[in-house]
């Protein structure tokens, strides 16, 4: 079997096919610390991608309460206990992934390490929304929940992965990335519904139309994103917990690239169980109230770094990463580079055309509580 | 030599199952697998097994033989195949799956014709029935209260009808693709169960725009008996070179969905056979 170089687990994976990798390379960052779970993005993409018919279940962006809630059900419970039972030991070492990927530990006879959702495991996107589990100190009729008093929320749309599992998967080729920017699609003239593509992705995030018969997912909005704009989730989210770019290999590091300074630079940024091996384009600045033990899980060896970054962050040690979180909903535009300035973050298109300038810290202007031209109380000062 | 008998045995069992002799007959050939017609054809009794060569695969598949039929009236040709089938599956949701079944023949009759769906240059067509596909034009399109008679939704939109045709002067060729337009219906919408494909090896089957192809699968005392008809000579598009009085090769799969068999996981005739077709 080929094998590909993945720089998220510092080694050689195998996968089905050589990799030839995009001119560039789709990536969305998202700030955990900062999502409310409030579904705008979920309502922007329904909308705009999947209101038509056999599309009813569909949410290609959906966000999850974590660690109880799933969509579709217990994907990721499923994904640790495949794993588990194929007696993959997911294990680092001095960054290096040691264990399986999803595609190495393929039973006899398979492509990938899979499973299939059933049909009502689709049915509760919002189960265990909200749900947090451990006693608090101030009493309960329950003695003792079965995990520590923690959640958040993961919102998750397809990942566009470097080496996807659906594309090698999917017996009839159906399914390619993009060469001018790495997004992932299915063909839906060559997709005859096998479902593969569902039982083999990870993330479960290929989704099958049953009226329509094929399978089908989240687009990385290419329409929008071919026009310098950049996905309706991203634009629409009002916690401006997102940011869409193009991400360079460590090899290719550019500091001023948005995406390569959170990941590569800060390493602040990770992505969703690298141990998969699929390399995943969507990142996340995980959640620092979360105990580190399922941070090292969920996004790999490098969530200790990540959490105490954004520490220091927030201690105002890390200006630079602070400037440009302020980015995060401030422009429609994918920005390709950024720049601090005297006190505002400056962001670039890819001609080198400012797309959008923010102050680093927001002027307050507070007005007397009445104005003596009206001889009125004012109702809002600020 | 005692070894070499025996090796040239499996060669030559391994090599060809019985010949399937396309009976001519006079007159019209009825899509019905009930007709008395078919008592004229003689049955073949064909052993599969699981689809070995490509993964996915399933080494197990639930149909353990086939019996073909074959007849032809020098216009069209015609097959019968029935299989048992305990779980028969007419609906294709999330982790379900149809019954289906197909025959594919060389475009030329050259038994070197790779039988993994061709290859090498070497074409094949494959004629699929499908359950699904059969209980759409039958039963009504699948929608989703068809196949969910339970289900309430109430964000549906656009509320449209059968064939579900967006605006004419809704030009925008990515949504009609991906949010369930005009590409995908117009695979699902076809008015005959069977499918012709043509292929050059695996993963390359590609529908052909023009279908001439006809079937009917009727399920009955825990069988599937289908019929497959297609005239030999199909204008405007490529036809394998067979007719009265010719003989070339053929090969069938069945999928059973109720075991989740679908793509490469699935029960083939691990040979060519020789399809005999009689002339007036």
């Amino acid at each position: 079997m080929p094998k590909v170089y993945n720089w998220q687990l510092g080694r050689e994976v195998e996968y089905l096919y050589e990799g030839v990798k995009p001119k560039r390379q789709f990536a969305v960052i998202m700030n955990l610390n900062k999502c409310i779970a409030c579904q705008t993005c979920t309502m922007a993409c329904k909308t705009t991608w999947s209101s038509g018919r056999g599309q009813e279940y569909m949410l290609w962006n959906n966000v999850e309460t974590k660690p109880n809630g799933f969509y579709p059900l217990g994907w990721d419970i499923h994904l640790m206990e495949k794993l588990e039972e194929a007696k993959v030991e997911q294990v680092w070492e001095n960054g290096v992934y040691k264990g399986k990927t999803i595609i190495e530990a393929a039973p006899t006879g398979e492509r990938v390490l899979g499973w299939m959702p059933e049909d009502l495991d689709w049915a509760n996107p919002n189960i265990g929304e909200d749900e947090t589990a451990e006693e608090v100190d101030i009493g309960t009729v329950i003695d003792h929940f079965p995990n520590p008093i923690w959640m958040f929320y993961l919102p998750r749309i397809c990942n566009h992965c470097s080496y996807p599992a659906c594309l090698a998967a999917c017996p009839r080729k159906a399914i390619y990335k993009r060469q001018e920017d790495g997004i992932v699609l299915i063909d839906p003239e060559r997709c005859e519904g096998y479902q593969e593509c569902v039982r083999a992705c990870p993330y479960k995030k290929p989704m099958f139309n049953q009226v329509v018969g094929i399978s089908q997912k989240c687009i990385g909005c290419f329409p929008k994103v071919e026009q310098g704009l950049m996905p309706q989730c991203v634009t629409t989210c009002i916690g401006r917990i997102r940011l869409m770019g193009f991400i360079n290999e460590p090899d290719k590091i550019d500091p001023e690239n948005p995406m390569d300074f959170l990941v590569h630079v800060k390493k602040v940024a990770l992505p969703l169980y690298p141990q998969t091996g699929m390399q995943p384009n969507v990142y996340y600045i995980p959640p620092i109230t979360v105990p580190i033990k399922y941070l090292r899980q969920m996004f790999g060896p490098g969530a200790d770094n990540a959490v105490e970054t954004y520490k220091r962050m927030r201690e105002g040690k890390e200006p630079e990463l602070q400037a440009l979180l302020l980015l995060f909903g401030s422009t429609e535009f994918i920005p390709h580079k950024f720049k601090v300035e005297g006190d505002f973050v400056l962001a670039f298109d890819e001609k080198g055309n400012e797309l959008v300038k923010v102050p680093l810290t927001e002027p307050i202007i507070m007005r007397p509580a009445t104005d003596p031209k009206l001889g009125v109380t004012r109702q809002d000062i600020s | 030599m005692k070894r070499f008998l025996m090796l040239s045995f499996l060669a030559f069992s391994i090599s060809y199952a019985q010949d399937i002799v396309s009976k001519y007959i006079k007159g019209q050939i009825p899509p019905n697998p009930e007709s008395n017609i078919w008592q004229k054809a003689t049955p073949v009794k064909i052993p599969l097994s699981g689809q070995a060569i490509v993964a996915p695969m399933d080494l197990n598949p639930a149909t353990k033989d086939i019996t073909v039929k074959s007849l032809n009236n020098g216009k069209e040709i015609a097959f019968l195949i029935s299989f048992k089938d305990e779980k028969p599956s007419y609906f294709r949701t999330n982790n379900t799956f149809s019954d289906a079944v197909a025959l594919e023949v060389p475009l030329t009759p050259d038994d070197s014709t790779p039988i993994t769906m061709g290859g090498n240059g070497k074409e094949v067509i494959i004629l699929q029935w499908a359950a699904y596909r059969q209980n759409n034009l039958q039963n009504g399109y699948a929608d989703l209260p068809k196949i969910e008679p339970n289900y309430y939704m109430d964000y549906w939109y656009p509320q449209a009808k059968p064939p579900y045709a967006w605006p004419k002067d809704w030009n925008n060729k990515y949504a009609l693709d991906y949010t369930g337009g005009h590409v995908p219906y117009w695979k699902d919408t076809r008015n005959t169960s069977v499918i012709e494909f043509i292929a050059d090896g695996y993963t390359t089957t590609t529908w052909k725009k023009h279908q001439e192809a006809k079937g009917l699968g009727i399920y009955k005392n825990g069988r599937w008996y289908v019929e497959i008809v297609r005239p030999f000579k199909v204008e405007d598009t490529i036809n394998p070179i067979w007719g009265p009085g010719s003989k070339t090769f053929i090969d069938f799969a069945v999928w059973q969905g109720f075991y989740k068999e679908r793509d490469s996981r699935k029960a083939i005739s691990y040979s060519w056979i020789p399809l005999i077709i009689e002339g007036k």
